[in-house]
């Protein structure tokens, strides 16, 4: 029986296969997200994390060329972009487009529009410490660790069934990645224990962002493959010890 | 000493000798396969004003409903129909029709004609030989006028003629805000509309005037507007155009005589269907430490050709200034031709500067909005509203707003 189609699973990738501008940056990717779960992806660079971030989020330009996304068990392979995000998928990305004009508050305002969340942006941008982040035209001017917050940001309003993050901590400081941490909880319902429904992938290369945030499941992506999946943790104490050839070795 | 009768039989010999010499830039009007238009009524009550007109007005930006307005001057055709300056800012300013300005102070005649040339083209001339009316604003010194002041010059018949002379004056530390709609009645309107503006800046005078226009179709466009500045003046012009038309030319100029005197001109251009639009903006920097910027943003689809000129000349050398273009092409069968210029006459000091892109709307934005949930044209429109939206410094917000409004509308029917 195919896994994707399980009552309580988020997200399914069905031997997913990615090409970039006719290269094939993903090979055949297996991957199910349930309900309530936070997985974490690790990997070198260029290894395709972030191309299949942008895969499940539908991005064009990101060729799906064989097997499927599944998503709350529908099809979702041949969906377009937004339709994805009415769906409830979200994504933070790595990098902040710039966008002359057209400030944070008005997209803000434009995300509590389309999907409908009751909460406040006065309110959410305090607590991600954006509101002088408000009137600045997207990507211009944002220090690394502002358009991390400011991605999240728009996350939290936009409030999403499942979260992609990009690398969380990356260009973030001591301070904030605490704060990022918690924000990250309070997106996933983690103190909630009633309702835990929201499910995320988010990628690391440090593991910091463990530290505040229980993730439930780590894969390792080498080579367009995941070649290792376990505890979090455990992986990521490997790598630290071994490198990533070690993850290769477990492969087989 | 030339008396005022020498001097207005001097215009009307050099307006005859240019009535038929075609303006230096943009398609030439055949003036003659237009008529000028019968006069209308004045009116005391702006609730005798048609609903319709209104709300025509309203789009470009004069709302004739507002009662915060201090001062406000509708022109329909030919015809002042109707202006009212609330009491309160008697003794402060005052606004009229160009007429009646020139019949209660006769001495007007020296600003005249002064900063734009009678003889500059057959459309000048035109003016002169046939005159119809315009406004007069006057703003008395050290009055400071917050609450913008309105002027609306429509054109209501088919095929008609509008020529406005209007003249501003702002004396010595006056300060106002203006907003000008001007519009035709119906969208698929023929007509021209000329407007010839002088505008006169005392030192320590500041302005913000923004225009807005709303023509027909078929209608061609040529404002003449010149504005010269004394010391640490201050000029802000938002010129916003988001309808399509036959043809526009224009080319506004600041002369910044005044040490200090600070210019700025913008140009917010939707051009859309087989508009043929030329804009720009010129300054001629004479005083030390005068500055100014010309900028333009443009946004050209269907088959409309936008020509975005900029034009710096400096004469001093603690002068400064840039020029900026910004353009996207939303069509193959469009075109921006930006032309820079920039002059420096025996002034080495002076710095002037240009920067002009004309590029796609990037594909990443695009993306990254829609996987905010925002559908493809919901994306496109925002973009375009973000990158006409220049930044208004120095705009009070209800100002703001009102354009703000009216790109938000308008840029719907741009997808
Ligand atoms: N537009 C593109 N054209 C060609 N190759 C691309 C393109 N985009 C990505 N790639 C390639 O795809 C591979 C995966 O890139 P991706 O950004 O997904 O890596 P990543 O795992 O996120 O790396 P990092 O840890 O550095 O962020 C890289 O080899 C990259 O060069
Ligand atoms: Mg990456």
């Amino acid at each position: 029986m195919n896994n994707f189609m399980v009552v309580g699973v988020m997200l399914c990738l069905d031997k997913l296969k990615v090409a970039v501008e006719d290269k094939v940056i993903l090979k055949e990717i297996n991957l199910t997200i349930a309900e309530g779960e936070i997985h974490v992806l690790l990997g070198p660079n260029g290894a395709g994390k972030t191309t299949l971030l942008m895969a499940i989020m539908g991005m064009p330009g990101v060729q799906v060329i064989g097997g499927g996304i599944y998503f709350q068990g529908r099809d979702i392979t041949g969906l377009e972009l937004e339709e994805r995000a009415q769906l409830g998928i979200g994504m933070a990305f790595q990098k902040m487009p710039q966008i002359p004009g057209v400030t944070l508050r008005t997209l803000g305002e434009l995300i509590i529009e389309k999907h409908g969340q009751d909460g406040s942006l006065a309110e959410t941008a305090e607590r991600i410490n954006c509101t002088y982040l408000l009137d600045r035209n997207i990507g211009f001017g944002f220090s690394g660790g502002e358009a991390k917050r400011a991605e999240l940001f728009q996350l939290l309003l936009q409030q999403p069934l499942f979260s992609m993050v990009d690398e969380p901590e990356s260009g973030v400081d001591l301070d904030n990645i605490a704060l990022v941490g918690s924000v990250l909880n309070d997106l996933f319902e983690r103190k909630q224990v009633k309702s835990k429904k929201r499910a995320g992938l988010i990628i690391t290369h440090t593991g910091h962002i463990l530290d505040y945030l229980n993730a439930d499941m780590g894969h390792v992506l080498m080579g367009g493959k995941i070649v290792c999946r376990g505890n979090p943790r455990d992986l990521l104490s490997d790598i630290q010890r071994s490198g990533y050839e070690h993850c290769l070795r477990c492969e087989s | 000493m030339i008396t005022q009768e020498d001097y207005l039989q001097t215009l009307k010999e050099k307006a005859e000798s240019a009535a038929d010499k075609p303006a230096a830039l943009g398609p030439d009007v055949d003036l003659s396969q237009f008529y000028l238009c019968s006069p209308q009524e004045r009116i005391e009550n702006p609730e005798e004003i048609s609903p319709q007109l209104r709300e025509v007005a309203l789009y470009a930006g004069v709302d004739l409903n507002n009662d915060k307005t201090p001062g406000v001057y509708l022109q329909v055709d030919r015809s002042a129909v109707y202006q009212k300056m609330q009491e309160a800012f008697k003794g402060k300013m005052e606004i009229m029709s160009v007429s009646e300005a020139l019949k209660k102070y006769p001495e007007l005649w020296q600003y005249w004609w002064q900063l734009v040339p009678v003889d500059t083209d057959k459309y000048t001339a035109f003016a002169e030989l046939c005159p119809a009316e315009g406004y007069f604003i006057r703003v008395f010194a050290n009055q400071k006028i917050e609450f913008p002041l309105q002027t609306c010059l429509l054109l209501s018949e088919d095929s008609g003629i509008q020529n406005v002379h209007n003249l501003i004056i702002l004396e010595e530390g006056a300060e106002a805000n203006l907003i000008t709609g001007c519009a035709s009645a119906r969208e698929d309107q023929a007509g021209v509309h000329i407007g010839v503006s002088e505008i006169y800046l005392a030192d320590r005078a500041r302005m913000n005037f923004t225009m807005i226009h709303n023509w027909g179709e078929r209608f061609h466009v040529r404002p003449r507007t010149v504005v010269k500045m004394g010391a640490n003046s201050f000029f802000n012009n938002t010129y916003v155009l988001l309808k399509p038309l036959l043809s526009l030319q224009t080319f506004p100029k600041a002369i910044l005589e005044g040490a200090g005197a600070n210019a700025t001109f913008r140009s917010i251009i939707l051009a859309n269907e087989d508009s043929y639009i030329d804009v720009g903006s010129s300054l001629v920097l004479r005083g030390a430490g005068s500055r100014g910027d010309s900028i333009s943003r443009v946004c050209a689809s269907d088959r409309a050709q936008v020509f975005a000129r900029g034009k710096l000349v400096s004469y001093h050398d603690q002068a400064q200034a840039h020029l900026e273009c910004k353009g996207i092409l939303f069509s193959r069968e469009a075109s921006i031709v930006s032309v820079p210029e920039l002059e420096v006459y025996g002034a080495p000091q002076s710095r002037l500067s240009h920067e002009a892109a004309v590029g796609p709307i990037e594909q990443e934005a695009i993306n990254y909005l829609r996987s905010r949930g925002l559908k493809k044209d919901e994306a496109l429109s925002l973009i375009t509203r973000g990158f006409l939206n220049v930044d208004l410094p120095g705009i009070p917000p209800a100002l703001k707003k009102y354009i703000d409004q009216i790109i938000q509308v308008t840029s719907k029917d741009l997808m």
